[in-house]
């Protein structure tokens, strides 16, 4: 298989570390190898975070720009920072109000390129289910119904099954379903 | 046994547990202080007899290390790359006694910077200290590398340092391992003074034996394919070569498998020190060019004896700062390959993204203390009652007191403390009484205040010193404070009351003050400031006393209290730049400051520092 590299971006506190997670638990569970990079320390004091992910065989774990097939971000202008690391044939999932996004200055580059862009309410899905804190499970079901490579709906609802503390476990399955129905209900227009 | 994604410094401590390591010190530092939490939930899940501890600093973590490793033992001791600086008087003395058992050094690089004061490489310290050093390019490396760094120590009786990079350390990987066990190891000591306490005559023989030592370990190091070799084809010959070592050489590898280039052969040197001379040999004059890829200093392009061959830092090709990120590595080896006239690799076509996201001026995010974090309180009370003072401070999550406007000066751990009594006696001598606020966190002042402090008191500096103490050592990811008594084990220490040791340093005024209450510190600075004008006087010890809301969650705020604004905001922005509090935000739609309940978690603080008086409770 060759490499996936994934980029997932946002603000401190935004739950980064656990998005990757899943998808890496939902990874190696498939018998595929992962290799990622995360911020720690000063740096995650509530500035930016990003962290890198790579599925497949590779040395280093992090992802050069230019190069990232998927860019998740929780955050609107946090996606926009790091939109160089997307590959031409790339696709980028935002949580943002789904009317302002992109904004204008950055659309012709998104167009030109061929980059996929979709963005989603994501933290307004989580806040109405109850758990404002959430957000990143609303993305991570929205962008789980357009790509099935490496990862399909499935694996990364099993992992998010499998291991969510008990207590959280029933509430971030909801809240990761509603991110689907909601990426079902785009997919369909 | 176990199959998991480790981070890189859980695979250090995986292999620390499979070599046998029967003692691990440390003291937190990014991007090293996962290492000993990983080491401890390994033995307590496979039940292991593992000696832990957190100690007080590096040096300490050090000599006690060597200790067991003079007593036969497999130890290591754990630490960010500055700290190495603290532990080098213990390092350059031990490198010439050596061990009976293994000492293994790990040290943590961070280019970047991204949580440290340098980018200081330590493989230039194992240089200074004449030890061998292994450079890891990935955490299975790692786990691999300190098996070898042990069993090296044991055989040549000499400390070994591993030197994991932040990509290394913070990097995560799926790996697996096998039944772990105890290492049985009796601990012996045989008297030996003329070794163990050796006078300086005896230390020219030991320096001696040390560079005997280094050149077996030199040749070891040239026949160690797992970690030194080349792809050379025998009898062919290269117009360039790249020699590469630590994280750099996986980036390195995994951009020449991507472009497909076979036509550059590459030299890994994962054991750079003692240099791998025979090894290099034939890969020089193998090649026409060699460029050297290495992080952070100049370490094997010094090592390189034909310097006209040579591109890298000395002749400009590398970047001298900053963190090799692949992007750097891949545009730094398309420009050779661009001025060599070879082949060069299609554009990384990044370029026009990164001048669109300059265009856009997004917002700088610059990090910032919690919503709720005591420190915020106690900076807000020390800028507004004494605004002219020069405010030294020391290194923490408190660091970040600066964009409050409460730091001025950041060194080194414990300089807080010893700047102050610089600066006071550097005033004094021209009769200028110039106020000074120093602030600390209470693991700092355990790792390196109190030698400071007994100087200041000693010298008779004049000063306020503020110790923060929120009962954790935060920055580094909440590893517990010798005044918890909780040892790294979970097990029960003595806890050491901060107030004693203040008072042990002579210190005769301590006040101690919860800073969630402005107006008590507020007080408690004014006394403190007449206490250090008076002829009688002398410093001033605060100890602000509040746990930290992220380690005490559930009880740092005992009443939470729901907060509002209310129109008789008038956009000033006071609270915005001299409180700073992640959870108030400037409302355009609304007009004014507002609260945003995510994230506020209910501290109560910023009722008091409005001007206008337009936080309320709601």
């Amino acid at each position: 298989m060759k490499p996936i590299n994934i980029v997932l971006c946002g603000l401190g506190g935004q739950g980064i570390l656990f998005m990757t997670k899943i998808m890496a638990q939902a990874a190696t569970a498939k018998d595929l190898n992962i290799i990622g990079a995360e911020t720690h320390g000063m740096a995650q004091r509530g500035g930016s975070v990003v962290s890198h992910l790579r599925i497949g065989d590779v040395e280093n774990s992090l992802v050069k720009t230019g190069s990232a097939h998927f860019l998740l971000s929780l955050e609107e202008n946090e996606a926009y920072r790091n939109i160089p690391f997307l590959d031409r044939e790339g696709s980028l999932y935002v949580n943002a109000k789904t009317d302002r996004f992109p904004r204008a200055e950055v659309k012709p580059y998104l167009k030109k390129t061929g980059i996929i862009y979709r963005s989603v309410p994501a933290g307004e899905i989580a806040m109405g289910l109850g758990a404002p804190m959430s957000s990143n499970l609303a993305l991570l079901g929205f962008f789980s119904v357009f790509h099935e490579v490496p990862l399909t709906y499935e694996d990364l609802r099993e992992t998010i099954d499998h291991i969510s503390p008990d207590r959280f476990k029933e509430i971030n399955l909801k809240v990761f379903d509603a991110g689907v129905q909601k990426g079902k209900e785009e997919s369909r227009l | 046994m176990g199959n998991e994604i480790l981070l890189g410094n859980g695979a250090v401590a995986l292999g620390l547990v499979e070599a046998g390591c029967q003692v691990v010190t440390s003291y937190p530092g990014t991007p090293s202080s996962e290492i000993l939490p990983e080491v401890v939930r390994l033995i307590k899940s496979e039940g292991l007899n593992t000696y832990v501890e957190w100690s007080t600093n590096e040096k300490v973590a050090l000599d006690n290390a060597y200790a067991a490793a003079i007593s036969g033992k497999r130890a290591a001791c754990c630490m960010k790359q500055v700290g190495l600086n603290v532990a080098a008087d213990s390092l350059m003395s031990a490198a010439y006694i050596g061990t009976t058992g293994a000492l293994v050094i790990i040290s943590c690089d961070d280019p970047g910077p991204h949580s440290s004061q340098t980018e200081q490489d330590t493989r230039l310290m194992a240089r200074l200290a004449k030890v061998p050093v292994l450079d890891p390019s990935n955490p299975q490396e790692a786990r691999e590398m300190v098996k070898l760094a042990m069993d090296l120590s044991e055989e040549f009786r000499i400390p070994v340092i591993l030197r994991p990079a932040i990509r290394v350390c913070h990097a995560r990987q799926n790996l697996s391992w096998g039944p772990l066990k105890n290492n049985d190891q009796k601990a012996y000591f045989i008297k030996d003074p003329g070794r163990w306490a050796a006078t300086p005559r005896f230390r020219l023989v030991l320096h001696g034996e040390l560079n005997e030592k280094l050149r077996k370990i030199g040749r070891r190091f040239e026949t160690l394919p797992a970690h030194n070799f080349h792809n050379l084809e025998p009898g062919k010959t290269y117009p360039l070569g790249i020699i590469a070592g630590g994280v750099p050489y996986s980036v390195v590898r995994d951009i020449l498998n991507e472009e497909k280039r076979t036509d550059i052969p590459v030299l890994k040197i994962g054991a750079p020190y003692p240099f791998p001379e025979a090894l290099a040999k034939p890969f020089m004059s193998s090649c026409k060019k060699l460029l050297v890829v290495e992080e952070t200093d100049t370490v094997i392009e010094y090592f390189l004896r034909d310097k006209k061959k040579v591109l890298g830092r000395l002749s400009g090709h590398v970047p001298p700062q900053g963190e090799l990120v692949p992007q750097v590595i891949h545009g730094l080896i398309n420009n050779v390959l661009n001025d060599l006239q070879l082949n060069p690799f299609n554009d990384n076509g990044d370029q026009e993204a990164i001048d669109l996201v300059k265009g856009l001026e997004l917002p700088v995010r610059r990090p910032t203390l919690c919503p709720g974090c005591p420190h915020r309180a106690s900076f807000f009370a020390i800028r507004k009652g004494r605004a002219k003072a020069i405010f030294t401070s020391d290194i923490g999550c408190y660091t970040l007191g600066l964009n409050l406007g409460g730091v001025d000066t950041c060194l080194d751990m414990g300089a807080s403390i010893t700047m102050a009594s610089g600066f006071y006696h550097s005033f004094a001598q021209d009769e200028v009484q110039q106020p000074i606020v120093a602030t600390i966190g209470d693991s700092t002042f355990f790792h390196s205040g109190t030698a400071g402090l007994l100087n200041a008191v000693y010298n008779d500096a004049r000063f306020i010193l503020v110790i923060l103490d929120n009962a954790i050592t935060a920055m580094t990811g909440m590893q517990p404070t010798p005044g918890l008594g909780i040892r790294a084990d979970g097990s029960k220490g003595k806890a050491i009351t901060l107030e004693k040791a203040v008072a042990g340093c002579g210190v005769d005024f301590i006040e101690i003050v919860d800073p969630y209450d402005i107006k008590a510190m507020s007080a408690s600075l004014k006394k403190a400031t007449k206490y250090v004008k008076d002829p009688e006087g002398g410093i001033a010890v605060i100890i602000a006393r509040h746990p930290c809301v992220i380690a005490y969650r559930e009880n740092a705020i005992p009443k939470k209290i729901k907060v509002t604004i209310t129109d008789n905001c008038v956009e000033c922005n006071f609270c915005l730049d001299r409180f700073e509090c992640p959870a108030l935000f400037k409302d355009e739609e609304l007009g004014r400051v507002a609260v945003d309940q995510t994230l506020c978690v209910g501290c109560g603080v910023c009722l008091d520092i409005c001007p206008k008086g337009a936080i309320v409770e709601s």
